[in-house]
């Protein structure tokens, strides 16, 4: 059979695209490489879930070889499987969608186009995109009415420009902590900002609401209410979707990809054609694919003439910090409200997404602020040592657990800025290590340009400040080079120049007539935001694109 | 039903089989690992005990799971071999026919090490985990743990058992 069109991955990349052209009426077929899982089968396992990963692939059989450039320009190797380094998210329908936290925000106007506002970087291959805020803005407001986002407008000095003037989904219940917060800014003079979740509050959408169950991240959603690409897109639409299907290889002609190679879960291989083919299966292995479909037309991997697949790679540069709260210094209501389980913490800071600095001006970035994990076993491993770090056991440890349990609280935050694309991050193939398919594996090589720490630094300081003044204590921050492997873009960025790019505007190869890209691979830099939702807002624009292109 | 197929299986493996101890240069004798492990980890949190919950049960069934590597499972029977090995030259016996104190120094001398501290911190790790096991895995039936700690998140438990 020839399909309209064959996507290679269902996340967030992927299922805008099967969801718009299926339900216009084309004929649409999905290969993911995971299982379906659905909301029936989702819980709140934490020994399968986080303990032993069950969503991603054991690294005996699937790994990566990542190498690691030091800022002394030494190069290290490390085999994922021997030192349980592993790059991957969630492997199943609807791919890491399924397990994000939902932390939603646009991308600024001024991230489209950071070479001509911010100008060069030394060592940094920084450049504007082809395509302006403007131009994706529809896209985001269409992700917040499909996908559902909920949360609730606040002004602040960054807000980027809206074409509705508020959310379509109110923001969800939130922890009395917030007035804490909320207190602590305004004395600091910052503007608190409700952090927008890719999460329904209540029943809409053919989906239930929350169930305020407080575990998000690294969890599937078993009420549906987490936006996740097969939740709000996929079982929505009549898309063929074939489980646990590994294409190992694009086929292709001198201008067009003919075939999808795919083995099965029985190791049995299988071809699909299509008349149009969309890569979405995450940067690293999109860019894999490429690289492993050499033939006599492209010598170097599909659309790869140029040597520009699976350069640029990024993440999201930054790090993490916490402040604990403790119910010596609170006041009976405080404790109540402090130990609240299942209301959300959401709240964001973007007072220096812009900043200056020594009188120049500086691209900065995000900070999120939410309670710890409510994961059980890590937060009492935390309580294993005394302050002279030395391990406790008995009735000690027992004492420490239960007090640290019962009577304190950790808030954490995230720092999101740029991880500047290199020359020296991208991926590549280690030919000489196969995965349980025989196929080679993705050689991860990392790199992170000292400023993405000098700005993650510089926020993290600014975080400190609100935590101080919230009346936290043991307030610790942690800014490295250290790659957040579910916050990763690049290796196909697009642009005009096919010397420096390998996608068109329109996340189609410059080399290939049919071959489109829509998972986070496209981005030449990433904004200081988490990327979901801008992957989201741009596979529904490409989808506009390929339908006007099919339509007769 | 999980439990009784996994421990025949272990009977046969690696905490099955007995770990041959050194004492003086040569061959003193043998000791049992699961053994070890169970009493190890009674003496590491007593507490587990008194909430009802089965470590050395849940030692049993996660020990055999894929996601735990074959150097991490060498690493917790070389570590049943040096602690009996650390109470032969502490107090000329093994480690579960000493007293409670006299074990209880041997864990105190082990911790010093960095294999002995790291081992302690994997014995207790798992003995948390089966703290924080759902009702589907057999070994924290009453959710006790989760009383202890006041721990109402995490709905919905599992209904059928996913390690």
């Amino acid at each position: 059979m020839m399909y309209d069109v064959c996507i290679i991955g269902s996340g967030a990349g992927g299922s805008p695209v099967a969801y718009e052209l299926s339900r216009a009426g084309f004929s649409v077929v999905v290969l993911e490489k995971g299982k379906e899982y659905k909301e029936e089968d989702f819980n709140k396992d934490e020994l399968a879930v986080s303990r032993r990963e069950l969503f991603t692939p054991d690294l005996k059989d699937e790994q990566h070889v990542i190498y690691e450039l030091d800022e002394r320009k030494e190069r290290r190797r490390y085999l994922g499987s021997e030192h349980q380094w592993s790059f991957w998210n969630g492997s199943m329908v609807g791919g890491s969608s399924n397990l994000m936290s939902g932390y939603f925000h646009r991308m600024k106007p001024n991230d489209f186009k950071l070479l001509s506002t911010f100008g060069e970087i030394e060592g940094a291959n920084v450049a504007d995109w082809p395509l302006s805020y403007e131009e994706l803005e529809p896209y985001y407001e269409k992700v917040e009415r499909i996908v559902g986002v909920s949360g609730e407008v606040a002004t602040h000095s960054f807000l980027e420009p809206r074409s509705t003037s508020r959310f379509p989904y109110v923001k969800l219940e939130e922890n009395g902590v917030t007035k804490w917060f909320d207190s602590a800014c305004k004395s600091l003079n910052l503007e608190s900002i409700p952090t927008p979740r890719a999460i329904i509050p209540h029943a809409a959408l053919k989906r239930n609401g929350c169930s305020y169950s407080n575990f998000c991240g690294s969890y599937g959603c078993a009420t549906g209410a987490k936006g996740s690409a097969r939740a709000a897109l996929l079982q929505k639409c009549d898309a063929s979707v074939i489980t646990e299907a590994f294409v190992y290889k694009l086929e292709s002609d001198a201008t067009k990809v003919t075939k999808a190679h795919y083995y099965d879960s029985d190791m049995k291989t299988h071809e699909v054609s299509a008349k149009i083919f969309v890569l979405a299966a995450q940067a690293i292995e999109s860019s894999r694919l490429l690289l492993n479909s050499k033939n006599s037309f492209f010598p170097y991997g599909l659309a790869n003439n140029n040597h520009q697949v699976g350069k640029n790679l990024i993440f999201s540069g930054g790090g993490a910090g916490e402040g604990r709260f403790r119910f010596e210094t609170l006041t009976h209501e405080q404790q109540k409200e402090l130990m609240e389980v299942g209301l959300f913490f959401n709240r964001s800071l973007q007072r220096w997404y812009e900043y200056k600095k020594s009188g120049k001006k500086i691209k900065g970035g995000t900070i999120d602020f939410l309670f710890e994990h409510q994961n059980l076993v890590p937060r009492i491993k935390r309580a294993f040592y005394d302050k002279g770090g030395k391990i406790l056991w008995g009735k000690a440890l027992e004492q420490k657990i239960h007090k640290e349990l019962t009577t304190s609280r950790v808030l954490n935050f995230e720092v999101f800025n740029d991880w500047l694309p290199t020359d020296e991050c991208f991926v590549g193939i280690e030919e000489g290590v196969r995965d349980k398919y025989g196929i080679p594996v993705g050689a991860i090589n990392l790199y992170s340009h000292p400023r993405d720490r000098e700005v993650g630094n510089d926020l993290a300081k600014k975080a400190v400040q609100v935590l101080e003044k919230m009346g936290a204590s043991e307030i610790s921050y942690s800014i490295s080079s250290a790659p957040p492997p579910n916050l990763v873009a690049g290796g196909c960025r697009f642009g005009e120049n096919p010397q420096t790019s390998v996608l068109d505007k329109n996340c189609k190869a410059h080399a290939l007539e049919n071959l489109y890209v829509t998972d986070a691979s496209f981005m030449p830099t990433g904004g200081s935001v988490p990327y979901t939702w801008t992957i989201y807002a741009n596979a529904f624009r490409v989808a506009d694109i390929i339908r006007k292109r099919l339509e007769p | 039903m999980i439990l009784n197929t996994r421990r025949n299986f272990f009977k046969q493996t690696f905490l099955g089989g007995a770990v041959l101890l050194f004492y003086n240069s040569s061959l003193y004798g043998a000791a049992e690992p699961l053994k070890t492990l169970t009493l190890v980890q009674e003496d590491l949190f007593p507490k587990a005990k008194e909430l009802d919950v089965d470590t050395a049960s849940y030692m049993l069934l996660i020990l055999d799971h894929s996601r735990i590597t074959a150097s991490h499972k060498e690493f917790l029977r070389n570590g049943v071999q040096w602690l009996h090995e650390e109470s032969l030259k502490l107090h000329g016996k093994l480690y579960y026919n000493l007293s409670t104190q006299k074990r209880e120094e041997v864990l105190q001398e082990i911790s010093e090490y960095g294999w002995g501290e790291s081992w302690i911190e994997a014995l207790l790790t798992y003995s948390m985990e089966a703290l924080r096991s759902d009702a589907v895995y057999g070994v924290n039936k009453k959710d006790a743990a989760q009383k202890w700690l006041g721990f109402n998140a995490g709905l919905p438990h599992p209904k059928r058992a996913y390690l």
